[in-house]
Parts: structure tokens; sequence; C-alpha cells
């Protein structure tokens, strides 16, 4: 699957969704669509996430899982919340 | 492998660290025992005369929970979900480096070559500055560059810890870090040189 960008190639501001297509029998819906905020993290901080939600919110069972440390893993969800403080502000 | 050496506490957890660093503790107090050697301070080594088996033991639990504790109090104050236990284990670990130099005072190599050094500087001594062997210089010369590496290696262990412990970023935990270790070289120097043991 193709990587989604998240800025403007060109003036590096955020992207919206400008069309929506069924995948089944290919109708196409146009207008302007904000990204979700989840979205518009990265795809590791968005897996992160991911894991942390199929973990039940453990942080330690996901340091065993992934072989790094607690600190490590509290410091990297620390990291997505500040990021997401910052994208939900703007 | 770097993560080893430089980096262990991003990788590995909080169980291994702490059952590493208090075996090391202890078989460094052993080791240091039986070669002379007193951790009398924070940053301190010295080779001395005599020795009994409780104090090089007793002088690296002092130096631990002193660096422990000043060190998570800074922590705490930069972020507030610091767990004591990933500070106690980045001194436990950033410690072991300095629990392997007494073992080049093997037949007392160092503490001889210090004092025939020491007793060319006294005014007045019986020995002067150009009796002194080129072998004690030597040895002199090669356990002070060990040593300042080893110091190194230390700060740099003790700082990475303390950096995933407390997720410090920018200049100010570096200041407070240093701050950390004057204040609990001083602390610990007192607290050693106050209590009898």
């Amino acid at each position: 699957m193709k990587k989604m960008p998240l800025q403007c190639p060109s003036c590096t501001h955020h992207l919206e969704v400008s069309e929506l297509s069924c995948t089944n029998c290919d109708t196409k819906i146009v207008g302007r669509y904000a990204l979700p905020d989840l979205a518009k993290l990265h795809p590791e901080d968005q897996d992160f996430i991911l894991q942390f939600v199929l973990n039940s919110g453990s942080l330690k069972k996901m340091a065993l899982q992934m072989g790094i440390s607690y600190p490590t893993m509290r410091n990297r969800l620390d990291d997505i919340i500040g990021k997401l403080q910052t994208i939900t502000i703007k | 492998m770097k993560t080893i050496f430089i980096d262990p506490f991003k990788k590995y957890q909080e169980n291994t660290l702490f059952i590493i660093g208090t075996t090391s503790l202890i078989l460094g107090s052993l080791l240091a025992y039986l070669l002379f050697a007193r951790f009398d301070g924070v940053l301190d080594l010295h080779f001395v005369p005599h020795i009994t088996i409780w104090q090089p033991l007793l002088d690296n639990i002092i130096n631990t929970s002193v660096l422990t504790g000043i060190l998570f109090m800074i922590a705490k104050y930069i972020n507030k979900k610091t767990r004591i236990i990933d500070i106690l284990n980045s001194v436990l670990i950033a410690r072991i480096p300095y629990y392997i130099l007494p073992l080049f005072n093997i037949n007392n190599y160092i503490a001889d070559a210090g004092n025939e050094l020491a007793n060319a500087i006294i005014p007045n001594s019986a020995i002067k500055p150009e009796d002194i062997s080129i072998a004690a210089l030597l040895i002199i010369i090669f356990f002070a560059i060990l040593t300042i590496t080893v110091l190194i290696g230390y700060i740099t262990l003790l700082y990475n810890g303390y950096k995933v412990a407390s997720h410090a970023k920018g200049a100010k935990p570096i200041i407070l870090f240093c701050i950390a270790i004057i204040a609990a070289e001083i602390v610990s120097k007192m607290l050693i040189t106050a209590i009898p043991y």
C-alpha cells in the first residue's frame, strides 16, 4: 500500500481529503474532508497506537514484545502525546 | 553491540539491569577488598594499606544510594513520570567500569608507584624527584589515562540512563545532571568520612 502524504510537497501545509471512492462499485465522492487527528501521525506512530490498544494499554507488555525497555516505550508514548497535542492545537 | 556497552537502558528490562547491577556491586566490592581499594566518594578510588571486607561494600552502597537519591530528585523535577528503579539501574550499571579499576593494583603496583611519587614530592624528603623510577612514572601515567577513560565511560553510561529514565531533552537537564554529580560527590564524601566503619 502506498504511503499517504501528510504534508503538501509544495508549501508543507497539512493536506485534506478531497475525493473518496468505493472499492466495490467505484462511486466517487468529491468534497473537503479533514483528516482524523490520528491519521495525521506518521505510520510508525499510528502503528504504535494500534499496538498499544491491542495490548490493552500495557506498556510493559509491549516493551517485552518489542524487546525494548519500559522507559523507552513510555518515552515513545510521551513523544506521540506531544505530537497529538500539537496537531489538535493546530 | 553498541547498545550493550553505551546505552543498555534503551533495550534491557529493569529486572535484568537490576540483577546485573547489584551482582556487579557485590563482586566489585569483593575485588576492591582483595586489592585494597576504597571507593570513598561517587567519583573516587583510592588504594589503602589496611581494609576490612565491609568498607568497599558500604562505600559502594553509600555512593549508589546518594547518587540515586540526588539524580532521582532532579529527574523527577524534569519529568514527573520518572521511576526510581530506572535511576537506580542507571547508577548500578554506570558504576560497573569503576569496579574493574582495582584489578590494576594486583601486587600493589599502583599503590607502590603512587607512594614513590608522593614521597618524592614531599619537601626535604630523602627521595628526590630525579630518583623516581621510570617504571613508577609509566605505571602512574598509564593508570591516570585508564582512570580518565573509565570515568568518561561511567559518566556517559550514567547520562544515557538518566536521559532514558527522565526523557530529558535540551540543555537544562544536562546542567542539572552536572550539578547532581557534583552534589553527590560532596555528600557521599562527607558521609563516608563521617560514618565510622
